[in-house]
Protein backbone atom coordinates (compact mmCIF):
# COMPACT_ATOMS: atom_id res chain seq x y z
CA UNK A 1 0.00 0.00 0.00
CA UNK A 2 1.07 3.66 -1.21
CA UNK A 3 2.71 5.55 2.00
CA UNK A 4 2.03 9.29 2.58
CA UNK A 5 5.43 11.17 3.54
CA UNK A 6 4.91 12.52 6.20
CA UNK A 7 5.44 16.31 5.23
CA UNK A 8 3.27 16.35 2.36
CA UNK A 9 0.04 17.54 2.43
CA UNK A 10 -2.06 14.97 2.19
CA UNK A 11 0.52 13.33 4.87
CA UNK A 12 -0.19 15.97 7.02
CA UNK A 13 -4.19 15.99 6.68
CA UNK A 14 -3.91 12.30 7.36
CA UNK A 15 -1.82 13.13 10.52
CA UNK A 16 -4.16 15.49 11.54
CA UNK A 17 -7.30 13.13 10.82
CA UNK A 18 -7.77 12.10 14.28
CA UNK A 19 -7.97 15.50 15.38
CA UNK A 20 -10.95 16.05 12.70
CA UNK A 21 -12.88 13.05 13.43
CA UNK A 22 -12.89 13.97 17.72
CA UNK A 23 -14.57 17.20 16.74
CA UNK A 24 -16.89 16.01 14.20
CA UNK A 25 -17.57 13.47 16.38
CA UNK A 26 -18.30 15.63 19.71
CA UNK A 27 -19.68 18.16 17.44
CA UNK A 28 -22.61 15.84 15.61
CA UNK A 29 -22.87 12.90 18.41
CA UNK A 30 -22.77 9.71 16.79
CA UNK A 31 -25.69 8.89 18.77
CA UNK A 32 -27.37 6.88 16.10
CA UNK A 33 -30.79 7.08 18.26
CA UNK A 34 -32.76 6.72 15.57
CA UNK A 35 -31.87 3.16 14.66
CA UNK A 36 -34.23 2.82 17.79
CA UNK A 37 -32.06 0.18 19.34
CA UNK A 38 -32.99 0.29 23.04
CA UNK A 39 -29.61 1.27 25.43
CA UNK A 40 -27.69 1.47 22.60
CA UNK A 41 -24.73 3.78 22.81
CA UNK A 42 -21.66 4.58 23.17
CA UNK A 43 -18.79 6.81 23.94
CA UNK A 44 -16.82 7.56 20.81
CA UNK A 45 -14.59 9.77 21.84
CA UNK A 46 -13.69 8.28 25.10
CA UNK A 47 -12.03 5.47 22.45
CA UNK A 48 -10.18 7.54 19.94
CA UNK A 49 -8.57 9.72 22.86
CA UNK A 50 -7.56 6.53 24.80
CA UNK A 51 -6.30 4.92 21.70
CA UNK A 52 -4.52 8.40 19.48
CA UNK A 53 -3.16 8.88 23.23
CA UNK A 54 -1.67 5.72 24.10
CA UNK A 55 -0.18 5.14 20.45
CA UNK A 56 0.61 8.18 18.53
CA UNK A 57 0.69 10.92 21.17
CA UNK A 58 1.50 13.59 18.55
CA UNK A 59 -1.48 12.95 16.83
CA UNK A 60 -3.90 14.02 19.23
CA UNK A 61 -3.20 17.88 20.44
CA UNK A 62 -4.42 18.10 24.36
CA UNK A 63 -5.15 21.62 23.07
CA UNK A 64 -7.67 20.11 21.08
CA UNK A 65 -8.96 17.57 23.07
CA UNK A 66 -9.82 20.23 25.27
CA UNK A 67 -11.38 22.28 22.60
CA UNK A 68 -13.71 19.45 21.79
CA UNK A 69 -14.72 18.62 25.50
CA UNK A 70 -15.64 22.41 25.54
CA UNK A 71 -17.91 21.75 22.56
CA UNK A 72 -19.31 18.27 24.03
CA UNK A 73 -20.19 20.15 27.29
CA UNK A 74 -22.24 22.92 25.35
CA UNK A 75 -24.20 20.16 23.27
CA UNK A 76 -24.86 18.31 25.65
CA UNK A 77 -26.05 21.08 28.46
CA UNK A 78 -23.44 20.22 30.80
CA UNK A 79 -21.74 22.36 32.94
CA UNK A 80 -18.43 23.70 30.94
CA UNK A 81 -15.91 22.22 31.47
CA UNK A 82 -16.90 18.57 32.95
CA UNK A 83 -16.29 16.68 29.45
CA UNK A 84 -12.36 18.29 29.11
CA UNK A 85 -11.67 17.10 32.33
CA UNK A 86 -12.83 13.53 31.47
CA UNK A 87 -11.09 13.78 27.90
CA UNK A 88 -8.00 14.98 29.98
CA UNK A 89 -7.74 12.63 32.63
CA UNK A 90 -8.51 9.70 29.88
CA UNK A 91 -4.83 11.30 28.35
CA UNK A 92 -3.39 11.42 31.61
CA UNK A 93 -4.05 7.64 31.85
CA UNK A 94 -3.33 6.71 28.63
CA UNK A 95 0.21 8.44 28.77
CA UNK A 96 0.59 6.77 31.71
CA UNK A 97 0.25 3.50 30.33
CA UNK A 98 2.16 4.26 27.63
CA UNK A 99 5.04 5.05 30.04
CA UNK A 100 4.89 1.59 32.09
CA UNK A 101 4.99 -0.41 28.86
CA UNK A 102 7.38 -1.55 26.77
CA UNK A 103 5.46 -4.06 24.86
CA UNK A 104 2.43 -3.27 24.08
CA UNK A 105 -0.73 -5.88 24.23
CA UNK A 106 -4.43 -5.49 22.92
CA UNK A 107 -5.96 -7.40 25.96
CA UNK A 108 -3.36 -4.83 28.29
CA UNK A 109 -4.85 -1.92 26.45
CA UNK A 110 -8.56 -2.75 26.75
CA UNK A 111 -8.03 -3.83 30.41
CA UNK A 112 -6.37 -0.58 31.15
CA UNK A 113 -9.28 1.41 29.18
CA UNK A 114 -11.77 0.02 31.05
CA UNK A 115 -10.20 0.80 34.19
CA UNK A 116 -9.76 4.19 33.02
CA UNK A 117 -13.05 5.26 31.99
CA UNK A 118 -14.80 3.45 34.79
CA UNK A 119 -12.74 5.33 37.32
CA UNK A 120 -13.14 8.51 35.14
CA UNK A 121 -16.55 8.23 34.65
CA UNK A 122 -17.60 7.81 38.41
CA UNK A 123 -15.56 10.78 39.01
CA UNK A 124 -17.43 12.60 36.55
CA UNK A 125 -20.75 11.32 37.90
CA UNK A 126 -19.70 12.03 41.37
CA UNK A 127 -19.08 15.63 40.12
CA UNK A 128 -22.49 15.87 38.58
CA UNK A 129 -24.50 14.21 41.83
CA UNK A 130 -22.76 16.44 44.14
CA UNK A 131 -21.77 19.86 42.59
CA UNK A 132 -24.26 20.45 40.39
CA UNK A 133 -27.46 18.22 41.75
CA UNK A 134 -27.83 16.37 38.42
CA UNK A 135 -30.10 13.15 38.58
CA UNK A 136 -28.69 10.40 36.00
CA UNK A 137 -30.19 7.64 34.86
CA UNK A 138 -27.56 5.02 36.12
CA UNK A 139 -28.55 2.09 33.94
CA UNK A 140 -28.15 3.76 30.78
CA UNK A 141 -24.63 5.37 32.06
CA UNK A 142 -23.56 1.74 33.22
CA UNK A 143 -24.98 0.32 29.49
CA UNK A 144 -23.10 2.99 27.57
CA UNK A 145 -19.75 2.28 29.29
CA UNK A 146 -20.20 -1.63 28.53
CA UNK A 147 -20.75 -0.83 25.05
CA UNK A 148 -18.11 2.28 25.01
CA UNK A 149 -15.66 -0.99 26.38
CA UNK A 150 -16.88 -3.72 23.86
CA UNK A 151 -16.48 -1.37 20.97
CA UNK A 152 -12.80 -0.31 22.40
CA UNK A 153 -11.59 -4.02 20.55
CA UNK A 154 -13.36 -2.99 17.10
CA UNK A 155 -11.72 0.51 16.75
CA UNK A 156 -8.32 -0.38 17.78
CA UNK A 157 -8.42 -2.82 15.23
CA UNK A 158 -9.37 0.11 12.75
CA UNK A 159 -7.16 2.39 14.23
CA UNK A 160 -4.33 0.02 14.03
CA UNK A 161 -4.84 -0.33 10.26
CA UNK A 162 -5.26 3.00 9.31
CA UNK A 163 -1.51 3.63 11.59
CA UNK A 164 -0.05 1.03 9.26
CA UNK A 165 -1.42 1.17 6.62
CA UNK A 166 -1.99 4.64 5.85
CA UNK A 167 0.19 6.63 7.82
CA UNK A 168 2.90 4.09 7.50
CA UNK A 169 3.55 3.61 11.43
CA UNK A 170 5.46 0.52 12.03
CA UNK A 171 6.73 0.90 15.77
CA UNK A 172 2.83 -0.23 16.56
CA UNK B 1 8.89 -1.71 46.90
CA UNK B 2 10.95 1.53 47.03
CA UNK B 3 11.76 1.29 43.37
CA UNK B 4 8.19 0.15 42.36
CA UNK B 5 6.98 3.22 43.97
CA UNK B 6 9.51 5.63 42.38
CA UNK B 7 8.83 4.34 39.00
CA UNK B 8 5.30 4.90 39.60
CA UNK B 9 5.75 8.81 40.99
CA UNK B 10 8.18 9.36 37.67
CA UNK B 11 5.34 7.77 35.76
CA UNK B 12 2.57 9.94 36.81
CA UNK B 13 5.19 13.07 36.61
CA UNK B 14 6.01 12.67 33.22
CA UNK B 15 2.00 11.21 31.87
CA UNK B 16 0.65 14.70 33.65
CA UNK B 17 3.56 17.21 33.82
CA UNK B 18 5.76 16.85 31.22
CA UNK B 19 4.48 17.88 27.56
CA UNK B 20 5.09 15.02 24.94
CA UNK B 21 6.15 15.96 21.87
CA UNK B 22 4.65 17.79 19.58
CA UNK B 23 2.36 19.31 22.49
CA UNK B 24 1.61 22.74 23.47
CA UNK B 25 0.46 22.48 26.31
CA UNK B 26 0.88 20.06 29.36
CA UNK B 27 -1.79 17.52 30.57
CA UNK B 28 -1.91 19.24 34.35
CA UNK B 29 -2.42 23.05 32.97
CA UNK B 30 -5.32 21.82 30.76
CA UNK B 31 -6.57 20.05 33.68
CA UNK B 32 -6.34 22.98 35.86
CA UNK B 33 -7.79 24.97 33.19
CA UNK B 34 -10.99 23.31 32.95
CA UNK B 35 -11.88 23.41 36.65
CA UNK B 36 -11.48 26.83 36.64
CA UNK B 37 -13.54 26.60 33.72
CA UNK B 38 -15.75 24.07 35.54
CA UNK B 39 -15.84 27.05 38.86
CA UNK B 40 -16.35 29.69 36.56
CA UNK B 41 -19.31 28.58 34.64
CA UNK B 42 -21.36 28.51 37.63
CA UNK B 43 -20.62 31.78 39.29
CA UNK B 44 -23.84 35.06 37.57
CA UNK B 45 -21.01 37.75 36.52
CA UNK B 46 -22.22 39.76 33.50
CA UNK B 47 -19.09 39.00 31.88
CA UNK B 48 -19.15 35.18 32.44
CA UNK B 49 -22.17 35.00 31.23
CA UNK B 50 -21.80 36.90 27.77
CA UNK B 51 -18.79 34.80 27.12
CA UNK B 52 -20.61 31.52 27.70
CA UNK B 53 -23.74 32.89 25.89
CA UNK B 54 -21.36 33.20 23.16
CA UNK B 55 -19.28 29.95 22.80
CA UNK B 56 -22.67 28.36 22.95
CA UNK B 57 -24.13 30.22 20.59
CA UNK B 58 -21.05 29.72 18.39
CA UNK B 59 -20.92 25.42 19.15
CA UNK B 60 -24.86 25.35 18.33
CA UNK B 61 -24.50 27.34 14.97
CA UNK B 62 -21.16 25.24 13.88
CA UNK B 63 -22.86 21.65 15.40
CA UNK B 64 -26.24 21.96 13.19
CA UNK B 65 -23.91 22.33 9.91
CA UNK B 66 -21.79 19.40 11.22
CA UNK B 67 -24.83 17.63 11.70
CA UNK B 68 -26.26 18.07 8.38
CA UNK B 69 -24.93 15.02 6.82
CA UNK B 70 -26.25 12.49 9.77
CA UNK B 71 -29.83 14.49 10.08
CA UNK B 72 -29.87 13.40 5.46
CA UNK B 73 -28.69 10.23 6.81
CA UNK B 74 -31.18 10.22 9.63
CA UNK B 75 -34.36 11.72 7.23
CA UNK B 76 -33.52 8.56 4.68
CA UNK B 77 -33.49 5.95 6.97
CA UNK B 78 -36.83 7.11 8.20
CA UNK B 79 -38.33 7.60 4.81
CA UNK B 80 -37.34 4.31 3.90
CA UNK B 81 -38.96 3.02 6.82
CA UNK B 82 -42.39 5.06 6.51
CA UNK B 83 -42.66 3.70 2.97
CA UNK B 84 -42.91 -0.22 4.09
CA UNK B 85 -45.61 0.84 6.26
CA UNK B 86 -47.51 3.23 4.03
CA UNK B 87 -50.91 1.01 3.48
CA UNK B 88 -51.06 -0.02 7.16
CA UNK B 89 -50.87 3.45 8.45
CA UNK B 90 -53.39 4.37 5.61
CA UNK B 91 -55.84 1.93 7.07
CA UNK B 92 -55.59 3.02 10.40
CA UNK B 93 -55.59 6.51 9.70
CA UNK B 94 -58.92 5.94 7.66
CA UNK B 95 -60.28 4.29 11.05
CA UNK B 96 -58.95 7.27 12.96
CA UNK B 97 -60.53 10.29 11.14
CA UNK B 98 -63.74 8.79 11.19
CA UNK B 99 -64.09 8.53 14.87
CA UNK B 100 -62.51 11.65 15.56
CA UNK B 101 -64.85 13.11 12.81
CA UNK B 102 -67.79 12.20 15.20
CA UNK B 103 -66.11 13.58 18.13
CA UNK B 104 -65.02 17.18 16.99
CA UNK B 105 -69.05 18.57 17.20
CA UNK B 106 -69.75 17.40 19.96
CA UNK B 107 -66.38 18.86 21.18
CA UNK B 108 -67.49 22.45 19.63
CA UNK B 109 -70.50 23.05 21.82
CA UNK B 110 -68.10 21.55 25.28
CA UNK B 111 -65.25 23.88 24.71
CA UNK B 112 -67.71 27.13 24.29
CA UNK B 113 -69.20 26.36 27.27
CA UNK B 114 -65.88 25.67 29.08
CA UNK B 115 -64.80 28.68 28.17
CA UNK B 116 -67.40 30.80 29.56
CA UNK B 117 -67.77 28.48 32.78
CA UNK B 118 -64.01 29.22 33.05
CA UNK B 119 -64.62 33.07 32.83
CA UNK B 120 -67.10 33.18 35.20
CA UNK B 121 -64.84 31.24 37.80
CA UNK B 122 -61.59 33.40 36.72
CA UNK B 123 -59.92 31.05 35.08
CA UNK B 124 -59.72 31.57 31.70
CA UNK B 125 -56.17 31.71 30.40
CA UNK B 126 -55.02 32.76 26.81
CA UNK B 127 -51.45 31.96 25.75
CA UNK B 128 -49.60 34.58 24.67
CA UNK B 129 -47.97 35.10 21.49
CA UNK B 130 -46.36 32.01 20.33
CA UNK B 131 -43.00 31.90 18.77
CA UNK B 132 -42.43 29.59 15.98
CA UNK B 133 -38.82 27.86 16.49
CA UNK B 134 -36.51 25.64 14.67
CA UNK B 135 -35.38 22.27 16.28
CA UNK B 136 -31.50 23.21 16.04
CA UNK B 137 -30.00 20.04 17.34
CA UNK B 138 -31.67 16.81 19.35
CA UNK B 139 -29.01 15.32 20.75
CA UNK B 140 -29.88 12.25 22.49
CA UNK B 141 -27.59 12.59 25.67
CA UNK B 142 -26.80 9.84 28.35
CA UNK B 143 -27.23 13.11 30.82
CA UNK B 144 -29.14 15.16 29.69
CA UNK B 145 -32.84 14.95 27.13
CA UNK B 146 -33.01 18.31 26.11
CA UNK B 147 -33.19 20.34 22.45
CA UNK B 148 -31.98 23.30 20.98
CA UNK B 149 -33.85 25.62 19.34
CA UNK B 150 -33.24 28.63 17.06
CA UNK B 151 -34.83 30.95 19.10
CA UNK B 152 -33.58 33.13 22.26
CA UNK B 153 -33.61 36.64 24.06
CA UNK B 154 -33.56 38.30 20.61
CA UNK B 155 -37.08 36.86 20.27
CA UNK B 156 -38.85 37.16 23.49
CA UNK B 157 -37.98 33.93 25.00
CA UNK B 158 -37.85 33.92 28.62
CA UNK B 159 -36.94 31.26 30.83
CA UNK B 160 -39.47 28.61 31.80
CA UNK B 161 -41.90 29.51 29.03
CA UNK B 162 -43.95 26.32 27.63
CA UNK B 163 -42.96 24.40 24.36
CA UNK B 164 -45.48 22.82 22.61
CA UNK B 165 -45.58 20.01 19.67
CA UNK B 166 -48.62 21.00 17.60
CA UNK B 167 -50.89 21.03 20.59
CA UNK B 168 -48.69 18.34 23.02
CA UNK B 169 -46.42 19.52 25.55
CA UNK B 170 -43.00 19.11 24.56
CA UNK B 171 -41.14 20.48 27.62
CA UNK B 172 -40.02 23.63 28.60
CA UNK B 173 -37.42 26.58 28.22
CA UNK B 174 -34.17 25.99 30.79
CA UNK B 175 -31.53 27.99 28.76
CA UNK B 176 -31.94 31.30 27.03
CA UNK B 177 -29.25 32.51 24.60
CA UNK B 178 -29.57 35.91 22.61
CA UNK B 179 -30.42 33.59 19.12
CA UNK B 180 -31.09 30.22 20.72
CA UNK B 181 -31.88 28.67 23.37
CA UNK B 182 -32.56 25.04 25.57
CA UNK B 183 -36.53 22.80 25.82
CA UNK B 184 -35.41 20.40 28.89
CA UNK B 185 -37.94 17.74 27.68
CA UNK B 186 -40.32 15.88 29.71
CA UNK B 187 -38.71 12.61 28.92
CA UNK B 188 -35.68 14.10 31.20
CA UNK B 189 -35.02 12.58 34.75
CA UNK B 190 -34.94 16.41 35.98
CA UNK B 191 -38.42 17.04 34.93
CA UNK B 192 -41.39 17.21 36.96
CA UNK B 193 -44.63 18.76 36.13
CA UNK B 194 -47.88 18.41 37.81
CA UNK B 195 -50.96 16.72 35.75
CA UNK B 196 -54.13 15.48 36.25
CA UNK B 197 -55.07 11.90 34.94
CA UNK B 198 -58.93 12.09 32.94
CA UNK B 199 -61.84 10.88 33.34
CA UNK B 200 -60.78 9.61 36.98
CA UNK B 201 -59.30 13.11 37.76
CA UNK B 202 -56.30 12.22 39.87
CA UNK B 203 -53.61 14.59 40.51
CA UNK B 204 -50.49 13.41 40.11
CA UNK B 205 -46.87 14.19 39.33
CA UNK B 206 -45.30 13.37 35.88
CA UNK B 207 -41.79 12.61 35.94
CA UNK B 208 -39.37 12.02 33.45
CA UNK B 209 -37.22 8.61 33.87
CA UNK B 210 -34.20 9.45 30.92
CA UNK B 211 -36.22 7.24 28.54
CA UNK B 212 -39.02 6.73 25.78
CA UNK B 213 -41.90 6.64 28.20
CA UNK B 214 -42.37 9.24 31.46
CA UNK B 215 -43.35 8.07 34.91
CA UNK B 216 -46.47 9.21 37.56
CA UNK B 217 -45.52 10.13 41.36
CA UNK B 218 -46.83 11.22 44.11
CA UNK B 219 -50.78 9.80 43.49
CA UNK B 220 -53.30 8.34 46.06
CA UNK B 221 -52.73 5.23 45.95
CA UNK B 222 -55.91 3.88 46.67
CA UNK B 223 -56.73 5.46 43.10
CA UNK B 224 -56.34 3.33 40.40
CA UNK B 225 -55.67 4.87 37.02
CA UNK B 226 -57.16 3.08 33.87
CA UNK B 227 -55.13 1.57 30.86
CA UNK B 228 -55.32 4.37 27.86
CA UNK B 229 -56.66 7.66 30.23
CA UNK B 230 -55.48 10.83 29.29
CA UNK B 231 -52.55 12.99 30.84
CA UNK B 232 -53.06 16.81 30.83
CA UNK B 233 -51.46 19.49 32.59
CA UNK B 234 -53.12 20.60 36.00
CA UNK B 235 -52.11 24.01 36.13
CA UNK B 236 -50.92 23.82 39.22
CA UNK B 237 -47.71 25.98 40.06
CA UNK B 238 -48.40 28.43 37.68
CA UNK B 239 -46.30 27.45 35.27
CA UNK B 240 -47.84 25.79 32.84
CA UNK B 241 -52.15 26.90 32.13
CA UNK B 242 -54.45 23.62 32.65
CA UNK B 243 -55.51 21.11 29.65
CA UNK B 244 -52.87 20.74 27.53
CA UNK B 245 -52.02 17.19 26.58
CA UNK B 246 -49.22 15.34 27.52
CA UNK B 247 -49.88 12.11 27.02
CA UNK B 248 -51.98 8.56 28.01
CA UNK B 249 -51.53 5.74 30.96
CA UNK B 250 -50.02 2.53 29.26
CA UNK B 251 -50.50 -0.16 31.93
CA UNK B 252 -49.06 -3.34 32.10
CA UNK B 253 -51.51 -6.21 32.68
CA UNK B 254 -49.08 -8.27 34.19
CA UNK B 255 -47.73 -6.44 36.54
CA UNK B 256 -50.12 -3.28 36.90
CA UNK B 257 -46.79 -1.17 36.35
CA UNK B 258 -47.73 2.47 34.94
CA UNK B 259 -45.75 4.14 32.26
CA UNK B 260 -46.32 7.52 30.32
CA UNK B 261 -47.10 7.20 26.17
CA UNK B 262 -46.20 11.04 25.57
CA UNK B 263 -48.93 12.49 22.75
CA UNK B 264 -45.27 13.66 20.85
CA UNK B 265 -42.38 11.63 19.59
CA UNK B 266 -39.33 13.81 20.99
CA UNK B 267 -36.80 12.24 18.11
CA UNK B 268 -39.04 13.70 15.45
CA UNK B 269 -39.36 16.93 16.52
CA UNK B 270 -38.61 19.32 13.58
CA UNK B 271 -40.80 22.59 14.28
CA UNK B 272 -42.00 23.77 18.05
CA UNK B 273 -44.29 26.51 19.14
CA UNK B 274 -42.67 28.48 22.28
CA UNK B 275 -45.15 29.86 24.49
CA UNK B 276 -46.46 31.54 28.13
CA UNK B 277 -49.61 31.57 29.30
CA UNK B 278 -51.31 34.26 30.89
CA UNK B 279 -54.95 35.41 32.61
CA UNK B 280 -57.48 37.16 30.34
CA UNK B 281 -57.81 40.22 32.64
CA UNK B 282 -54.02 40.14 33.38
CA UNK B 283 -53.48 39.96 29.57
CA UNK B 284 -55.99 43.19 29.09
CA UNK B 285 -54.59 44.90 32.13
CA UNK B 286 -51.49 44.73 30.44
CA UNK B 287 -53.06 45.46 27.31
CA UNK B 288 -54.62 48.48 28.90
CA UNK B 289 -51.39 49.51 30.76
CA UNK B 290 -49.62 49.55 27.27
CA UNK B 291 -52.14 51.51 25.66
CA UNK B 292 -51.76 53.87 28.59
CA UNK B 293 -47.97 54.34 28.47
CA UNK B 294 -48.33 54.80 25.05
CA UNK B 295 -50.51 57.89 25.68
CA UNK B 296 -48.63 59.18 28.36
CA UNK B 297 -45.78 59.02 25.68
CA UNK B 298 -47.77 60.77 23.09
CA UNK B 299 -48.53 63.55 25.52
CA UNK B 300 -45.01 63.76 26.26
CA UNK B 301 -43.95 64.36 23.14
CA UNK B 302 -46.66 66.49 22.51
CA UNK B 303 -45.54 68.88 25.11
CA UNK B 304 -41.78 68.07 24.24
CA UNK B 305 -42.89 69.18 20.51
CA UNK B 306 -44.80 72.57 21.85
CA UNK B 307 -41.82 73.80 24.26
CA UNK B 308 -39.51 73.26 21.32
CA UNK B 309 -41.87 75.51 19.18
CA UNK B 310 -42.25 77.96 22.18
CA UNK B 311 -38.56 77.99 21.96
CA UNK B 312 -38.08 78.45 18.31
CA UNK B 313 -40.60 81.06 18.15
CA UNK B 314 -38.67 82.78 21.24
CA UNK B 315 -35.39 82.88 19.35
CA UNK B 316 -36.96 83.93 15.76
CA UNK B 317 -38.82 86.75 17.86
CA UNK B 318 -35.03 87.82 19.57
CA UNK B 319 -34.21 87.51 16.04
CA UNK B 320 -36.26 89.64 14.61
CA UNK B 321 -35.85 92.33 17.80
CA UNK B 322 -32.02 92.42 17.21
CA UNK B 323 -32.20 93.43 13.77
CA UNK B 324 -35.12 95.95 14.35
CA UNK B 325 -32.91 97.27 16.79
CA UNK B 326 -30.17 96.96 14.51
CA UNK B 327 -31.86 99.01 11.86
CA UNK B 328 -33.09 101.60 14.05
CA UNK B 329 -29.31 101.76 15.24
CA UNK B 330 -28.35 102.26 12.12
CA UNK B 331 -30.94 104.98 11.12
CA UNK B 332 -30.27 107.15 14.29
CA UNK B 333 -26.35 106.77 13.86
CA UNK B 334 -27.41 108.36 9.86
CA UNK B 335 -29.40 110.85 11.41
CA UNK B 336 -27.08 111.40 13.61
CA UNK B 337 -24.69 111.60 11.35
CA UNK B 338 -27.01 113.73 9.28
CA UNK B 339 -27.51 116.26 12.26
CA UNK B 340 -23.43 116.32 13.00
CA UNK B 341 -23.48 117.73 9.31
CA UNK B 342 -25.92 120.29 9.56
CA UNK B 343 -24.36 121.35 12.70
CA UNK B 344 -20.84 121.46 10.99
CA UNK B 345 -22.48 123.71 8.46
CA UNK B 346 -24.18 126.35 10.88
CA UNK B 347 -21.31 126.60 13.15
CA UNK B 348 -19.02 127.04 9.74
CA UNK B 349 -21.47 129.55 9.03
CA UNK B 350 -22.56 131.25 12.39
CA UNK B 351 -18.57 130.76 14.21
CA UNK B 352 -16.76 133.90 12.92
CA UNK B 353 -19.87 136.46 14.05
CA UNK B 354 -20.84 134.58 17.44
CA UNK B 355 -17.57 133.21 18.83
CA UNK B 356 -17.22 136.45 21.39
CA UNK B 357 -20.56 135.80 22.49
CA UNK B 358 -19.74 132.37 23.33
CA UNK B 359 -15.98 131.77 24.24
CA UNK B 360 -14.53 132.17 27.61
CA UNK B 361 -13.05 135.08 28.78
CA UNK B 362 -11.25 136.32 31.86
CA UNK B 363 -14.43 138.28 32.75
CA UNK B 364 -16.94 135.69 31.74
CA UNK B 365 -17.37 132.00 32.37
CA UNK B 366 -18.86 130.70 29.16
CA UNK B 367 -17.16 127.67 26.87
CA UNK B 368 -14.18 127.00 25.91
CA UNK B 369 -13.24 126.94 22.63
CA UNK B 370 -13.29 123.76 20.64
CA UNK B 371 -15.77 122.02 23.48
CA UNK B 372 -18.85 120.85 21.83
CA UNK B 373 -20.82 123.14 24.71
CA UNK B 374 -19.04 125.92 22.68
CA UNK B 375 -20.49 124.78 19.27
CA UNK B 376 -23.72 124.11 20.36
CA UNK B 377 -23.91 127.83 22.31
CA UNK B 378 -22.33 129.32 18.49
CA UNK B 379 -25.20 127.71 16.86
CA UNK B 380 -27.80 128.48 19.30
CA UNK B 381 -27.10 132.09 19.08
CA UNK B 382 -26.78 132.08 15.29
CA UNK B 383 -30.47 130.40 14.90
CA UNK B 384 -31.58 132.62 17.47
CA UNK B 385 -30.51 135.38 15.36
CA UNK B 386 -31.85 134.19 12.13
CA UNK B 387 -35.35 133.77 13.65
CA UNK B 388 -34.97 137.12 15.05
CA UNK B 389 -34.40 138.51 11.73
CA UNK B 390 -37.08 136.30 10.40
CA UNK B 391 -39.60 137.94 12.65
Amino acid sequence: MYKFSRNSTVGNFLGFAPTLILLISVLNEFDLNYINIKYFSFNFPYILIFYWTLKKNEGLGFGWVFISGIINDVILGMPLGISSLAYLLICGFARYLRNITLRSNLIKDWLFFSITILIVNSFIYLLLFLFFSLSLDYSYLLINLLFTILFYVLFASIFKFYLRNVMGNSDD
Amino acid sequence: MEASRDDFIIAIRSAFLKKGIQQRFSLIALICFSIAIIVLSNLNYTVIDNTRSSIKEIVYRVSFIASVPENYLKNSYKKIGNHFNYYEDYQDIQKILKKLKSEKISTYYIIAENKELKKIIDDYIINSEEIIAKVLLDKNSPYLKSIVLNKGSKDSVILGMAVLDQDYLVGKIIEVNYLTSRVLLLSDLNSKIPVVIQPENIQSILSGVGKVRGNIQYYKKTSDPQDSSFIYTSGSGGIFKSGIPVGSIEKNEENDEIKIRFFSDFSQLKFVRVVSFKKEEILLAEKKSKIKAEQAANIKAAQAAKIKAEKVAQIKAEKVAQIKAEKVAQIKAEEMIEENFKDENLFKEFSKKYTWKCKKTFFNKLHKVGTPEFKACIIKKGLQAKKKKKN
